[in-house]
């Protein structure tokens, strides 16, 4: 008997938990004021998430899904990213979508409720957010076909959960891209958690990573808290699909430190003391405290920070609050590139029937 | 120019659209080297090379998504299905993606699409491979659902569908492939979508069908012109927007109607057409409207085949009793 | 237990310091309690409790961070924080109960699936409904060809057809249309009950006035029962008996039915009757009679032995509740003292209103009648 096949999966990781190098950094975050940016940006994201949750506590926004704690894995990819790049993502994935060029306010609309939250202006090529699981990763591997066929350098970036990875679609998709060698990278958001069940129950595969294996194409994992980590294997798999490589799967380990979403109660199901304890490994605090050893960040570049964050996520909320709902008519709207005639006395009743509290919502 | 039977006539509107717009790809399982299992993309790989006729893997649903994504790209992907009885996986993508991401995006992001399958029973086939399921993707908002019922009618639906600029599902029925052959002109000239064809006019009764049943009307109204009784028959051809229209303006004329469809009864596009004549129609109507449709069983396999599917004589007494109703 | 977690501190702060615990695991403690004290970026605020309970659990120590949303105090108790009972959206939720009545049973389908229409309505299609009207054509008379009764349109037309030859039809008009609307009515709202006798009238002198006579009599049985000389109102369960007899006299002419009132007959002589009834006739036939002398009977009387017939059930209209008939006065063997002899009879027919008059005041009244009729003058 011989082995025809076997596999390793390498783990990287620059900075600890408690932000000290554990090896030689990368090139790109030997430059304070690079890793200032993605400081920046993974503060921002926060606070723009923190807000739409006290939105939708108030009334304001509908059912919001967090991404508190995995700021470092969106950041980190979408800044290795060009703009004629598309970016697949599934619902969580803000941190991505506001380096892509989609506004607050752009998104706010979408969680409010309102379908030109997803006409980005700015991140034309770009996939709104998915709900049905990991049917992102089978558009992406066309889009990233696509790109092949037309010799273009562009890659198709998408991200999925732990959860996604047990559906169909992650598989055809991984197999077809690599089938295809197609310029494709998945990420992985490994934040132990699909809803409320825990990754151990998610699959028996040691590692995420490894169901690269499967596919023919590269897979390793990455502590995804790390920014550092997550930028460089980003660059990696980017550079690599565009020249021509081949897909990446990356996986990013990190931890879903909120709920679900906005209607779910964690703590039906998971110890609030783990969930604290997870919280001495978070990307942000981490990546502050590196900073600081270096003597590159400080209390009052913090505070100057923080209200800045503040102010651009309030300019974004009032800009979402003012937009009037859409005209009922949006509903035909975009339906077909022209509206078929039999729907227009569709749309004529519900003209008539506009404005009414007719489904007894007060 | 010959005369060619329908599955000659989709190869020869995809040869037009590969030929004439660069944006045009070709996926599916088996569709390049072995140019389709029912040979419908006979010659293209050899002609317009593997990347854009594509051999996939074995994923139906990956299928669509990747079509999603090519599409939403710039391509104009065509995508098969090998068999109807496969076609289901795709629902998820064709219904919550193909059909919604022009509306979702507000017009950002398109989905020109075409997912083409062959369809229906009478081929002697093995189960699960005799399927008709065009209700199912007729009751989803955003897409077109069309079945050609001859091969100049396939030639140029297909071409309309491939150059429209949304999805449309494409179904292709089996038992017409080289059931009959016809003139088809590769004049590149594509026929209206959204729009009934009426291929025969008459006076006493309206025939509604669409697909391989289209033979058995056509059959039907021969006998029925035998005994005098000259009946209009229409193919839908576009099942999704529906063409009722043309279907009305016959009732009007003739006050008799009777559906006729291979797929199960209920909730089969033909009740949707009488519920549409009921609404705007009724006070035309003669007699009540008869629907003659495969019953609400599993298609049986082929040992029961033709006693599944509706027949002339069903037809016939159809029309009948919708003259003994009223004259 | 129920988890109550670190709530917005606003402007942004998004963690804070433990700085103070004021409380500790088995303590009572009341709404707006002070909890903690924690330290934020801008200050050090105390974190009230959201409800009064004993306290189960703290969650961190002096000096931990806490972050917005996480578990800060746990308090003993069922359910946590309101469990929404969903994952995405705003399920409307409330402690209304209802109470529904038991569902119908199914109806039984009926046999062969045709047609499933009420038996006594016509089937017909919308366009053929629409020929008849044009047509003018009452779908009830015609006879249906169709398969399972069903109306088409050239049963329609077969129908138009017959009618045509048989000439257009006679609008009722007038008196005629009017007996057709209060027979109509008498008929649904009464219910008539009938007995029947003979006067043996032998004992009266050549030349009598019948008609006469006849009322005389009516007066005789209105004076033994009184009942039969009332007006019902069906609807509200009313009778008024009146003091009053007017009867109404059916007279015969070829325009229809007329029914002039003879008013308190009672207290009239039989000349003065008689001149009345003459003067009353006369008006009618000259269709003189004025309306209000058409209504307010109390009871009527049919005299159609004038004409022919013996026995009748009339129609009595409402709101009188009885109507005497008089058939042909004629001679008849009857039994007298044991052996048969032939007699002038008067048969006599009273049909009354059941549900207000009794089957034993009629006959009462009938017997005092049929007294009247036989003494000789």
């Amino acid at each position: 008997m011989t082995t025809v096949a076997s596999f390793r999966i390498e783990h990287t990781r620059y900075l600890d938990a408690d932000g000290v190098p554990t090896q030689p950094l990368p090139d790109f975050a030997n430059d304070p004021d690079a890793l200032a940016a993605f400081y920046r940006a993974m503060v921002l994201t926060r606070a723009f998430d923190s807000k739409a949750v006290a939105l939708q506590r108030t009334g304001k926004l509908g059912t919001f899904a967090s991404s508190v704690g995995q700021e470092a894995v969106g950041v980190g990819l979408a800044l290795a990213m060009r703009p004629e790049d598309a970016l697949f993502p599934s619902y969580r994935d803000h941190a991505a979508q506001l380096l892509r060029g989609v506004t607050m306010t752009e998104s706010l609309l979408y969680w409010g409720g309102d379908e030109r939250g997803s006409c980005f202006a700015a991140a034309p090529h770009d996939f709104p957010n998915c709900v049905p699981i990991g049917t992102q990763l089978c558009h992406a591997a066309g889009a990233a076909y696509a790109f092949r066929l037309r010799r273009e350098a562009r890659v198709a970036v998408a991200i999925v959960g732990d959860g996604g990875t047990s559906k169909g679609d992650f598989y055809e998709a991984m197999n077809m891209a690599g089938v295809w060698q197609a310029p494709l990278v998945i990420i992985v958001n490994d934040n132990q958690w699909a809803i409320s069940v825990p990754r151990e129950r998610q699959s028996a595969a040691q590692t995420l990573a490894q169901k690269a294996i499967a596919a023919g194409i590269e897979g390793r994992q990455i502590d995804g808290n790390d920014v550092i980590a997550v930028h460089d294997a980003a660059r990696t798999a980017l550079a690599k699909a565009r020249s021509g490589g081949g897909p990446t799967l990356i996986e990013a380990l990190t931890y879903r430190l909120g709920d679900h979403t906005t209607a779910d109660d964690a703590t039906r199901y998971r110890d609030p003391e783990l969930v604290a304890k997870m919280w001495q490994a978070e990307p942000i605090a981490r990546l502050r405290k590196y900073l600081l050893s270096l003597g590159a960040w400080d209390k009052a570049r913090e505070e100057q920070l923080m209200q800045d964050c503040q102010r651009s996520v309030e300019a974004a909320v009032q800009a979402y609050l003012a937009v009037e709902p859409p005209d009922v008519s949006a509903m035909f709207d975009h339906l077909y590139a022209a509206l078929p005639h039999s729907l227009g006395e569709q749309l004529a009743m519900a003209r008539q029937f506009a404005g009414g509290q007719e489904n007894g919502h007060g | 120019m010959a005369e060619i039977a329908l599955v000659e006539a989709v190869n020869l509107a995809l040869a037009h659209a590969l030929e004439h717009d660069p944006a045009v790809v070709l996926l599916g399982e088996d569709i390049g080297a072995n140019g389709g299992v029912f040979r419908a993309t006979l010659g293209l790989q050899a002609r317009f090379g593997a990347e854009r006729v594509l051999d996939t893997p074995l994923a139906e649903g990956g299928i669509a998504g990747a079509a999603i994504g090519m599409a939403a790209m710039g391509l104009h992907p065509v995508a098969e299905i090998q068999f109807t009885g496969f076609i289901y996986p795709i629902i998820d993508q064709v219904l919550n993606h193909a059909a919604r991401l022009r509306h979702r995006t507000r017009g950002r992001l398109t989905c020109p699409l075409v997912i083409r399958s062959p369809c229906g029973a009478g081929i002697h086939a093995p189960e699960h491979h005799s399927e008709s399921p065009e209700a199912l993707f007729a009751h989803i908002p955003g897409l077109r659902v069309v079945m050609p019922s001859s091969p100049a009618r396939a030639y140029g639906l297909l071409l309309a569908a491939i150059r429209d600029p949304d999805p449309v599902i494409f179904l292709e029925p089996t038992r017409l492939y080289r059931l009959f052959k016809q003139r088809v002109e590769d004049t590149g000239e594509a026929l209206p979508l959204d729009t009934c064809f009426t291929l025969r006019e008459g006076a006493d009764v309206t025939l509604v069908s669409w697909g391989a049943m289209l033979q058995e009307v056509l059959m039907t109204a021969d006998r029925l012109a035998e005994e005098g009784i000259s009946a209009e028959v229409i193919d839908v051809a576009t099942l999704k927007p529906l063409d009722i229209e043309t279907i009305l303006a016959s009732v009007a004329k003739t006050g008799r109607c009777v559906i006729v469809h291979e797929a199960p009864r209920t909730c089969g596009l033909g009740a949707e057409i009488a519920a549409a004549i009921a609404e705007r129609g009724l006070y035309s109507l003669l007699a009540p409207i008869e629907r003659v449709t495969g019953y609400d069983v599993v298609v049986p396999l082929f040992r029961l085949e033709t006693q599944y599917m509706p027949s002339v004589a069903r037809i016939f007494r159809a029309v009948k009793k919708t003259l003994e109703a009223s004259t | 237990m129920n988890i109550f977690k670190l709530p917005d501190l606003g402007e942004g702060l998004q963690e804070a310091e433990i700085v103070e615990w004021h409380v500790k695991s088995g303590d009572e403690v009341e709404v707006d309690q002070p909890l903690v004290s924690v330290e934020t970026a801008k200050a050090i605020v105390d974190i009230p409790s959201p409800q009064a309970g004993r306290i189960a659990k703290l969650y961190g120590g002096k000096g931990d961070i806490v972050h917005l949303g996480a578990a800060l105090v746990g308090f003993e108790g069922e359910g946590g924080q309101a469990d929404t009972g969903t994952v995405v959206g705003r399920m409307e939720t409330s402690e209304r109960v209802v109470h529904e009545a038991a569902p119908l049973a199914p109806s039984t389908p009926l046999p062969g699936g045709g047609l499933s229409v009420g038996t006594t309505a016509v089937k017909a299609t919308p366009a053929v409904r629409a020929l008849a009207r044009k047509l003018d054509i009452d779908l009830t008379m015609v006879m249906p060809t169709g398969p399972d009764g069903v109306v088409t349109s050239s049963d329609v037309e077969r129908t138009a057809k017959l009618l045509t030859e048989l000439g257009p039809p006679e609008a009722l008009r007038g008196v005629r249309r009017a007996m057709a609307q209060n027979m109509a009515q008498a008929q649904s709202e009464v219910a008539a009950a009938t007995v029947i006798d003979d006067a043996d009238i032998d004992a009266w002198e050549a030349g009598a006035d019948v008609t006469i006579r006849l009322i005389r009599a009516l007066v005789a049985g209105c004076r033994a029962q009184p009942g039969l000389n009332a007006w019902f109102d069906g609807r509200s369960a009313r009778r008024r008996v009146l003091a009053k007899i007017d009867v109404g006299i059916a007279v015969d002419l070829p325009d229809g039915l007329f029914v002039p009132v003879l008013r308190d007959v009672a207290h009239r002589d039989a000349a003065d009757l008689r001149a009345g009834l003459d003067r009353m006739r006369a008006d009618v036939r000259a269709r003189k009679i004025p309306p209000e002398e058409m209504r307010g009977n109390s009871i009527t009387l049919s005299n159609f032995g004038m004409i022919a017939g013996k026995y009748a059930a009339p129609v009595v209209v409402p709101p009188t509740v009885a109507i005497l008939g008089a058939g042909r006065v004629h001679d008849a063997v009857v039994a007298h003292e044991g052996k048969p002899v032939v007699h002038a009879i008067l048969p006599l027919s009273l049909t009354f209103d059941h549900r207000v008059v009794t089957g034993g005041e009629a006959a009462r009244f009938l017997g005092a009648v049929i007294q009247d009729l036989e003494s000789a003058v």
